[in-house]
């Protein structure tokens, strides 16, 4: 554990990014899954599915933007502005010369998460725009160039697989850091990949229920819920484990108790519970589980960035507690000195005659 | 890729060697960072006017945007009732310019380089702030600024102008006590350990070298002489790079997708099967639901 580090300010954008980037993966797997193996009277959670997830992908590129500190150069993720800068001087894009330092302007770094990213969530966008023009007008040549070919399934396929790895970059991103917590556990990126599983299921669910989408279609997609809440319970407790002593630190910050109980309990224990019980007796309580898996997965976004700088604001109380007068309350006792009275000691004075 | 200035070849490997045991606390190094580099100073409006921290002599606080230098005041007591003895550790903090630089390592844009002195220099023109180099620097040195017109990652450049023009760091060269000594990394290994042995010989046996080999980050290029152990200067003892853990943490991640693609084509597919008008092939037309 290291808190001698500097918070980055990652806030709010960059928390409704996580949290809607995860239920458009979520979104996106879902109805992938449903468009290759579903039932044809599934396919309209697949359409719910692609519709959601391209306005939300193209949300997050819009907070991703907002939350740099110079949007205007957010294409610096993707190209190196220097070499895009030479490559316009030779007289890019109508010169040879131009195109031939052009070629070597895009930047990938693959060990690097927000690198990789960027790339990711581009190739995402389109993805999720292929196929939902694939969906927007069933039985047309759209579809079945962009869902019932085999190009349209390699869409799919490419699609669910970025998806997937859009949902778990943000994690492996907070792990590869020096941050407190983030980077003690490698379990960041598996936990959000599941609860952007659950969010994206949760969200069809909801919108299905409104669109009154037929009952066992919604049954089934309840199960697949069920299914991903009890990983994303699995991966929530390994990484709780992989904090070991340090999960006392977390929780001793608001902030962390809500990330902790908040999470695992709204998020992930609730839901189930009532998931498992509505599948025994019908409907009810399938919507209420499903608000909830919604809260606990921006809990958890919200929780797992806003802990750390709680944290460091507690750095010297929690880390470099050295002396017993380091994080001593006011009026909270003899601190360093408990044998060192003021009461005994008098003071050099003018009214005594002793200054 | 280091910069390199046309037509020059690799230059040498330049480092800080900062003794602690002779830093006087007189902050010299941090007036003359803020001269050489035109860092703005206080103006009582956009920036407050300092004041003391309440930590020590220390109005400065941290490194920050315009503090690329910071004099560090550690006060130390004896832990009996009359705190019979104290002394004062102080240390004139800086970018650690790192052999494996964490930073450089997550930037996604490009921005942070390798000079041809193996310093770390970060680009302005090419920041874009996304921060991701502040959430990786295991020691707290890189901070945004929120200068009008700037709104970039800021660090010391190691004077990476007055290196290419052959010239010693403002730091350095402002250092009354040589307690900041710049020069060739080899030479500087070998001053800081003559240092080490003189300290030990004169019964000073807590000092001791931080990142002068190998072991923190590859070595670093600014590295310290230490009285006491490195939490006590606020310095991390194990800082790790970050590309250590994206292997693990993505062999995780690519079982859970495995886990949840396969829970959620289990609950798809099973239907499926009972199900013998279920199953879409390429080219199949839409069913009758989905018209609708």
């Amino acid at each position: 554990m290291n808190f001698f580090v500097a918070d980055p300010g990652w806030g709010w954008w960059i928390i409704s990014y996580f949290f809607l980037g995860g239920i458009a993966a979520g979104c996106y797997f879902m109805a992938a899954i449903i468009d290759l193996f579903g039932r044809p009277e599934d396919r309209p959670l697949a359409r719910i599915g692609y519709a959601l997830a391209l306005p939300l992908i193209v949300i997050c590129g819009v907070l991703l933007t907002l939350d740099l500190h110079r949007p205007e150069r957010f294409w610096h993720m993707l190209f190196k502005s220097e070499v895009v800068k030479e490559a316009s001087a030779q007289g890019w894009p109508t010169t040879g010369a131009g195109w031939s330092t052009m070629a070597s302007a895009p930047v990938f770094k693959f060990w690097s998460p927000m690198s990789v990213g960027s790339w990711a969530l581009t190739l995402f966008g389109l993805c999720s725009a292929l196929s939902l023009l694939g969906s927007l007008w069933p039985g047309g040549r759209l579809e079945r160039w962009f869902r019932r070919s085999w190009f349209g399934m390699g869409i799919t396929v490419l699609g669910c697989c970025v998806g997937f790895f859009v949902a778990a970059y943000t994690g492996a991103l907070l792990t590869a850091t020096n941050q407190p917590i983030w980077s003690d556990s490698v379990w960041i990126a598996p936990l959000f990949l599941t609860s952007a599983a659950s969010t994206g299921i949760a969200t069809i669910l909801l919108i299905g229920r409104w669109r009154n989408v037929g009952a066992d279609p919604l049954q089934r997609l309840g199960q697949a819920d069920r299914w991903a809440l009890v990983l994303e319970l699995a991966f929530f407790l390994a990484f709780v484990g992989s904090l070991g002593a340090l999960l006392s630190v977390v929780v001793s910050v608001p902030i962390g108790m809500v990330f902790v109980g908040g999470t695992l309990l709204i998020g992930i224990v609730v839901p189930l519970v009532l998931q498992i019980r509505a599948a025994g007796s019908g409907r009810h309580g399938i919507v209420t589980a499903a608000l909830l898996v919604l809260i606990g997965g921006f809990l958890l976004r919200y929780g797992i960035l806003m802990t750390i700088p709680a944290l460091l604001e507690h750095r010297s109380a929690i880390a470099s507690r050295f002396g017993p007068e380091d994080g001593r309350a006011r009026g909270g006792g003899p601190g360093a000195d408990p044998g060192n009275q003021a009461g005994k000691i008098e003071p050099p004075s003018k009214i005594r005659g002793t200054r | 890729m280091p910069v390199q200035t046309e037509g020059a070849a690799m230059a040498e490997n330049v480092g800080f060697f900062t003794d602690t045991s002779v830093c006087i606390g007189c902050k010299a190094c941090q007036v003359a960072c803020h001269q050489w580099n035109n860092l703005p100073s206080p103006d009582g409006q956009r920036r407050p006017l300092p004041v003391l921290s309440g930590n020590s002599y220390d109005n400065t606080g941290s490194l920050s945007d315009t503090n690329w230098r910071h004099v560090k005041f550690i006060e130390q007591f004896s832990g009996d009732a009359n705190r019979s003895q104290a002394r004062w550790l102080m240390m004139s903090d800086v970018c650690k310019h790192c052999v494996n630089a964490p930073c450089l390592e997550v930037c996604p844009t490009g921005a942070l380089l390798r000079t041809e002195f193996d310093t770390v220099f970060i680009n302005e023109p090419a920041c874009n702030g996304c921060r991701d180099c502040i959430s990786a620097c295991p020691f707290g040195v890189i901070h945004m600024s929120d200068l009008p017109g700037k709104n970039v990652a800021q660090k010391c450049t190691f004077c990476y102008d007055r290196l290419q023009q052959g010239m010693t760091p403002a730091c350095a060269q402002a250092c009354p006590t040589q307690s900041i000594r710049f020069g060739p990394m080899p030479q500087l290994q070998q001053v800081a350990r003559q240092r080490v042995a003189d300290l030990h010989r004169q019964g000073e046996s807590g000092a001791y070298l931080y990142g002068a080999d190998d072991k923190i980050l590859g070595g670093l290029n600014a590295f310290y002489l230490l009285l006491d152990k490195p939490e006590v200067y606020g310095l991390p003892s194990a800082p790790k790079l970050p590309s250590r853990s994206v292997l693990r943490s993505s062999f995780w991640a690519i079982v859970s997708a495995f886990l949840v693609g396969l829970a959620a084509l289990f609950t798809f597919r099973e239907r499926t099967r009972r199900a013998p008008e279920g199953g879409i092939a390429p080219g199949a037309s839409p069913s009758p639901e989905e018209r609708a």
